[in-house]
């Protein structure tokens, strides 16, 4: 075709062999027409299903949902009724319907006397309702007219209205009997009055009837409430009306989202969390797919109820949503990924089950104990307990400390002030001199004195700020030991084995491993150590031996291991120490565990420390950033005296001392024997093995490079150490690190394993799969397992390398301390408005959050259960697991505000022991009675009586409250602001008013007397367990004196617990049922009442509440006379006077603690030796 | 052109039937289901039979410590000779042990645990007589009603210290009316303590089942009322904590009798489960030599 025809061609047109095919009508496209009409189908199709489906998974989970809890309701329905026909047939319940049957058949015949009344009234109210309000209708017309009308017109309409009022109209009144009509004619008047008489009539049959149905239907009343009462869980009738409720279920998103507009939340979770708010109980295997009781599987899980309901009760989601707590995008729906957030660039991924609590720091970033989270406060513990802050800041910790640094600054610039103002003053003064006019040299002098008054003013603040400045340094704790004692405490060599690594010496320490010296092979990693390690080490300990104390202490022999054994057992030693190797050890991790004291240490050290942690080798001046000497008071001709009482300030220019170690163990008031015995015994239970030689130390050339690493490694964040002691933080500060962006988290090399799941920590064996773990929460656990982990493969600098040591951490510790660090997000990083945040207005929230700082500081609840289902330490240890043992614990605090008087509490906090022995001057005398009567040789107790002796024990081995016990609350000594939080603690905890203002008590008559003694003899045997100052009669007794009450405790408390003690102190020795109540008032519960009580009308429990509080010692001995008391008893020679009183008190104390020392001593030869003691 | 419309309905309808497959489908089960084990049924009343033995105590047996009961003159009065309880031995044979079926199965494979025993309407009795409690050691089923009564002039308090029941102490001075007081949950054993006399003590068993009996004075005991089957039958002596136990496997044929013999004491430790041991307890001298 392309060609032209040739010259010889013929101008025919010659037709082609082959016909030429023609596209479009020989070719077909269907094939591609259908493959297009398929993809544009097959689009449509998916759009349409995606957008009705795919993007609405909850659809079906809404389906599935209402199904299956259908079915659930199904099963449960029969089991309902059931117990609902139980309740029925049960005794109490059919007496109900019997009485409430005969009430209303009492009534019945008058009822329907009323009744038939009322209906025959009712017949003709019907029968002329109608006339008379056409009557009344029509005079209001006319009425309104005469109103309205003018002139003559009026008078008209008067005359209208007469007419109308007297027409006549004719009424058909049903008859009496009801059978007939009666037709009368009456006029409006009539007809009124007739209206008005049969609605009075009505009114007072509705009335009467009320009345009569009364006491029937208050019965009815009873009878359903007991039925209400008594059914547990859902009655039929409610489990149908759920189910009502589910065939109307709304398929939408709309209906189920939750929109709180003030705080601009938008929470769509319950679109498929749809059983979260159920009343019911809804558990995974209710809802399980094959119905319930079998598997459940993912979408099961998602249909429960929350698990706990009384934390939703508070924090309702109609007001915080879902999303505040749980994090995670409450918008989204489109799939379970997207609702959970978990995409890492959503903020506020959801957190994970075991950090939900995480959620609950947003808010309560304040609170120190948060109710019901049980995991974050452990993490808050952890954090303070094991020294977190020792080297990070966190808002809140620390208080001490911030609070003394601001005094301290504060009172800097008042003295700034003052030198100021005194400055003012000389140039007034000055002026008023040279000025000519004497009113201004008058106002000169005015300004002068005005400054001076000032001044006086900012001194008072002064001083009160000393004050604080001292309260609060003896409230300033370190979490490990003062290591200014380091020489005259440790074995020198074992001190290098120690900083090698603290873990291989005792496992579980608080005292991190520091990897970048210690000889430690990493966990599957890379050895880390610095390649001076070993140089490191050495200089570190060698500074520390140099910079220490080096007086003498008394020297002490050994004394009685087996009793030492028993003490440590039993006072209450256990309650944060653990003994035993680590496998098998008990007790408490709140300090450290004492297996191998006896390798380490010097045992006069420690026989010193157990008598008083407290005493400080030599107390250290802040002002002068030294600590003083004895050269220090001699020059000043004082003695070398310092404590908490009296001698706190400086001879030299009177700023507050360090007087106490900064440790937060107690003073037992421990003899000095039995702090031997107990050192004995843990001495016993180790021995040191040959160290190496550790000369090194003594190296002065070492020094400077270990003050260097001391600094550079923050060891004076939890240890006192010579030159550190205004040492700051080297750690970052916490407060809000889970608000940082992940971007800024220093993964390092990690990055790329944590963005795979790829843990080179393994710190979930278990979990079948890789998880990546490129966020906050890796990184946390990460983090404190491993510290070294994120400078593994890096090229850096000796100085540049990271700090952090390696803690020891259990699994669910590093869960408490992830969670702790998630929740600390700070208002920025918080996924709730900071107008939500729990910040507690009323006094007695703020009360108990203050109070728990102290409580949790000094791990009271090591020994004390200060909330019910709380567990202490002691209750857990095999000792106490018997009957018996139970008895043998300290006291339950649960109800201890509304049991005490603060001023008592107050008191005791401040001397358990209430001996009165406050003051040292008051101690030094019994020491130097002691001291003059040398102990009888031979006995094992007296072998350490010689040469210098350990300061006076005020209070010595006295037990306040109860003597009986082994355990001993020992002396804290508390600061006055510590006391006073701890009061105000306790009385807020039992909602108790403050101030409290005691009731004065009636005096008792002697009739009442009579009746109330023979009611503590005869009938309650009262003293058989209680405390009465008589030795003989106190070896059996197992409760406080009676002479205590009326000072320590409310009358109110006393009262209910005379009734029911169990009801306050579940568990305790003292027996219920001691009462019953007759009519409105408590009588003795005997067969047999005494005589004059018999005869007491008003209430004995009370009668006995008042005679406890007034009676006295000669009332007490009177009643032990006359009482069943133990025969011994009467061999016992009568007080002479107060002070012979307590000696035998004293001594009393000495018999208790020999009683209870190993068998075979001679307990006779030592009461002798103790008694000619005193 | 016709083609192409046929294809294009075809095309549609499939894709619509697809798409009504897509909708009905449901949410895929992941996991199998598992058989409810709630059920309860009646225990046989036929063919019933025993276990039967006699607790034998190897070895030395510790002396029975006189009470000192000078807090309580009526106790010493009432009874002067009060002693310790603990091993009760005569002739080498054991008192006061507690002899339960723990475990097993009837021989038509019905686990004990299933069958649904019925509560005694009879009320057991524990008496305080003489300064202490009478029995010692009793057992008692789950919700029966145990009566507690005070035959002494003095007062006592009824103190147990369960872990899974309700714990209580009741004030029962003499001549009250009984205490009656029940127990929900099986628990072995609860022990019982009188705060104002510290040496008074019971043990109660709480059992689902009748299947327990306590070892009279010469050491024998019988269970009754077995049905067929292979069981674990545990004797339970006090001391210490928890008290010590001993298991054994016994089979009992239909209407007859099997044999459990038990031993303690020092000659029979070797037998003792070393889950057993016990922490050892501190020596409280309160409680001890007074």
């Amino acid at each position: 075709m392309a060609d032209a025809p040739g010259p010889g061609e013929s101008l025919v047109k010659k037709e082609p062999d082959v016909p030429v095919e023609d596209p479009i009508t020989s070719r077909s496209s269907s094939g591609w027409m259908l493959l297009c009409a398929l993809l544009l189908t097959g689009t449509i199709v998916w759009a349409l299903w995606d957008e009705a489906f795919g993007q609405r998974p909850w659809k079906g989970m809404q389906k599935a949902f209402v199904a299956r809890y259908t079915r659930y309701l199904d099963s449960i329905k029969a089991d309902a009724g059931k117990s609902e026909e139980e309740v029925k047939q049960s005794a109490e319940y059919q007496q109900l319907v019997a009485e409430e049957d005969a009430a209303r058949e009492q009534i019945k015949d008058e009822l329907a006397a009323i009744e038939a009344r009322g209906k025959l009234t009712q017949a003709k109210l019907d029968a002329i309702t109608d006339t008379f309000q056409n009557q009344r209708g029509k005079l209001t017309v006319i009425n309104y007219n005469v109103e309205t009308a003018t002139g003559s017109a009026k008078d008209k309409y008067r005359r209208e209205a007469e007419k109308k009022r007297q027409e006549v109209v004719e009424i058909e009144l049903p008859s009496d009997d009801g059978k007939s009509v009666d037709t009368k004619k009456v006029n409006y008047a009539e007809l009124e009055k007739l209206y008005d008489d049969l609605r009075e009539q009505k009114a007072r049959d509705l009335g009467q009837k009320a009345e009569l149905l009364k006491p029937a239907s208050e019965l009815a009343k009873k009878k359903n409430d007991y039925l209400k009462n008594h059914l547990i869980g859902l009655g039929p009738a409610q489990i149908d009306g759920l189910k009502a409720g589910l065939a109307k279920y709304d398929y939408s998103i709309l209906g189920h989202q939750i929109s709180v507009n003030e705080y601009n939340i938008v929470d769509r979770c319950e679109v498929c969390h749809a059983g979260v708010r159920e009343s019911l109980d809804i558990r995974p295997e209710n809802m399980a797919p094959d119905g319930p009781g079998k598997t459940p599987d993912s979408w099961a899980r998602a249909f429960v109820s929350h698990p706990n309901k009384e934390i939703l009760a508070i924090h309702k989601p109609e007001k915080f949503g879902c999303a505040s707590c749980h994090w995670g995008n409450g918008r989204a729906t489109t799939s379970e990924v997207k609702g959970h957030g978990q995409h890492k660039f959503w903020l506020w991924p959801m957190f994970e089950k075991e950090n939900t609590e995480a959620g609950c720091q947003q808010c309560h970033a304040k609170d120190r104990v948060t109710q019901g989270a049980d995991t974050l406060n452990l993490g808050r513990d952890l954090f303070m307990q094991r020294g977190c802050m020792g080297c990070h800041r966190y808002e809140g910790f620390d208080r001490e400390t911030d609070a003394l640094a601001s005094a301290r600054q504060t009172i800097g610039q008042l003295e700034d002030q003052i030198t100021g103002n005194e400055k003012q003053i000389r140039a007034d003064q000055e002026r008023s001199g040279q000025v000519e006019d004497n009113s201004e040299a008058q106002k000169l002098l005015a300004h002068a004195e005005s400054l001076r008054v000032t001044n006086s003013l900012l001194a008072a603040r002064i001083d009160q700020l000393n004050v604080q400045a001292k309260y609060l340094m003896q409230d300033q704790k370190k979490v490990g030991p003062n290591l200014k004692d380091v020489r005259v405490k440790l074995r020198k060599e074992w001190v290098p084995v120690w900083l090698e690594n603290p873990q291989n010496f005792r496992p579980g320490t608080k005292m991190p491993t520091f990897w970048r010296f210690a000889n430690a092979e990493e966990q599957d990693g890379a050895h880390m150590r610095d390649k001076d390690g070993e140089d490191q080490i050495k200089a570190i300990a060698a500074y520390l031996w140099q910079d220490s104390f080096s007086n003498k202490l008394p020297e002490q022999q050994r004394g009685d291991a087996a009793h030492g054994k028993q003490l440590f057992e039993s006072r209450g030693c256990l309650a944060c120490h653990s003994i035993g190797p680590e496998d098998s050890k008990i007790g408490g991790t709140f300090a450290a565990n004492l297996q191998k004291v006896g390798e380490k240490a010097n045992f006069d050290y420690i026989v010193r420390w157990i008598h008083n942690p407290r005493e400080r080798v030599a107390p250290y001046c802040p002002k002068e950033k030294r600590d003083l000497t004895a050269d220090d008071y001699a020059k000043k001709n004082l003695p070398f005296v310092f404590d908490t009482e009296q001698h706190s300030r400086c001879p030299n220019d009177g700023a507050e001392l360090q007087v106490q170690n900064m440790t937060v163990m107690p003073n037992f008031r421990l003899s000095e024997n039995d702090s031997r015995d107990i050192a004995t015994y843990l001495f016993s239970l180790s021995s040191p093995p040959g160290y190496a030689d550790a000369s090194f130390m003594d190296d002065a050339n070492l020094k400077e490079k270990g003050r260097l690493l001391i600094k550079q490694y923050g060891c004076a964040g939890c240890h006192e150490i010579q030159g550190f002691e205004d040492e700051q933080r080297i750690g970052k500060e916490l407060t809000v690190e889970g608000a940082t962006p992940i971007e800024r988290l220093d993964f390092a090399l990690q990055t790329k394993h944590a963005e795979e799941g790829l843990d080179p920590l393994k710190l979930r064996p278990d979990q079948k799969e890789e998880k990546p773990w490129y966020n906050h929460k890796g990184f946390f656990e990460h983090k404190i397992t491993q510290p070294s982990l994120y400078d593994e493969g890096k090229e850096k600098d000796p100085k540049d390398r990271l700090r952090m040591p390696k803690p020891y951490l259990t699994p669910e510790w590093r869960t408490a301390l992830t969670t702790f660090l998630l929740g600390s997000v700070g208002t920025e990083g918080a996924n709730v408005p900071s107008s939500l945040f729990y910040t507690p207005e009323d006094q007695r929230r703020q009360d108990i959050q203050n109070g728990w700082w102290v409580i949790k500081k000094y791990n009271c609840m090591g020994c004390h259960q200060l909330q019910v289902g709380q567990r202490s330490v002691v209750m857990d240890l095999p000792f106490y697991q018997t009957a018996e043992g139970k008895d043998l614990l300290p006291p339950r605090l649960t109800s201890e505000g509304a049991r005490v008087d603060p001023a008592w509490l107050l008191k005791f906090l401040h001397d358990p022991s209430l001996s009165g022995e406050k003051t040292p001057a008051q101690a030094q005398q019994i020491n130097a009675l002691a001291a003059s009567n040398p102990q009888p040789s031979g006995s094992p107790q007296a072998a350490g009586a010689t040469g210098p002796r350990l300061k006076p024990q005020p209070g010595l081995d006295r037990n306040g409250v109860r003597p009986y016990l082994q355990f001993r609350m020992p002396t804290f000594n508390f600061s006055s602001n510590e006391l006073q939080v701890l009061v105000r603690f306790f009385m807020a905890m039992s909602g108790q008013q403050d101030p409290y203002i005691k009731e004065p008590l009636e005096p008792l008559t002697e009739q009442e007397k009579i009746a109330a003694r023979q009611l503590f003899t005869s009938g309650t045997p009262c003293l058989k367990c209680h405390i009465t100052g008589d030795a003989a009669h106190d070896e059996k007794a197992i409760a406080p004196n009676f002479l205590l009450a009326s000072e320590r405790l409310k009358p109110d408390w006393t009262f209910r617990w005379l009734l029911d003690p169990s009801q306050i102190s579940p568990g305790t020795a003292m027996p219920s049922g001691l009462f019953r109540k007759e009519g409105d008032r408590w009588v003795i519960n005997l067969p047999n009442p005494p005589a004059s009580a018999a005869n007491y009308h008003s209430d004995h429990a009370r009668l006995l509440v008042r005679y406890m509080f007034l009676m006295g010692p000669d009332e007490q001995r009177q009643l032990l006379a006359t009482g069943p008391a133990p025969p011994a008893a009467a061999s016992t020679a009568p007080v002479q006077n107060h002070a012979s009183k307590r000696r035998r008190k004293i001594n009393y104390s000495h018999r208790r603690q020999i009683r209870t020392s190993s068998p075979g001593r001679e307990a006779a030869v030592n009461l002798q030796s103790l008694i000619s003691k005193f | 052109m016709k083609q192409t419309k046929v294809w294009l309905l075809l095309a549609l309808g499939l894709s619509l039937l697809a798409m009504g497959s897509a909708c009905s489908k449901g949410p895929t089960n992941e996991a199998t289901p598992t058989p409810s084990t709630s059920a309860t049924k009646a225990p046989p009343t036929a063919d019933l039979g025993t276990i039967s033995g006699v607790i034998t105590f190897a070895g030395t047996v510790p002396p029975a410590k006189k009470i000192d009961t000078s807090a309580d003159p009526v106790c010493g009065s009432e009874n002067p000779n009060l002693t310790t309880e603990e091993t009760l031995v005569k002739d080498g044979k054991l008192a006061n042990v507690f002899v339960y079926v723990k475990d097993g199965a009837a021989a038509d494979g019905t686990k004990i645990g299933e069958y649904n025993w019925a509560t005694p309407a009879t009320a057991v009795t524990l008496d305080q007589n003489g300064c202490h409690y009478r029995p010692h050691v009793l057992g008692i089923q789950t919700n029966q009603k145990l009566s507690i009564t005070n035959s002494d002039k003095t007062q006592h308090n009824i103190h147990p210290t369960p872990k899974l029941n309700q714990e209580w102490n009741q004030s029962q001075p003499n001549g009250a009316p009984p205490i009656e007081k029940t127990f929900s949950r099986a628990e072995v054993l609860i022990p019982v303590k009188c705060n104002q006399h510290p040496w008074m003590k019971a043990y109660i068993g709480v059992m689902k089942s009748p299947l327990f009996a306590v070892s009279a004075e010469d050491g024998s005991f019988t269970i009754k009322g077995v049905p067929a089957g292979k069981y674990t039958v545990v004797a339970w002596k006090e001391g210490g904590a928890d008290g010590t136990s001993k298991t054994m496997e016994v089979t009992v044929p239909a209407s007859g009798a099997a044999k459990a013999d038990f031993a303690f004491g020092e000659g029979a430790a070797a037998s003792i489960a070393p889950s057993l041991k016990m922490m050892p307890a501190i020596e409280f001298p309160m409680l001890g030599k007074h």
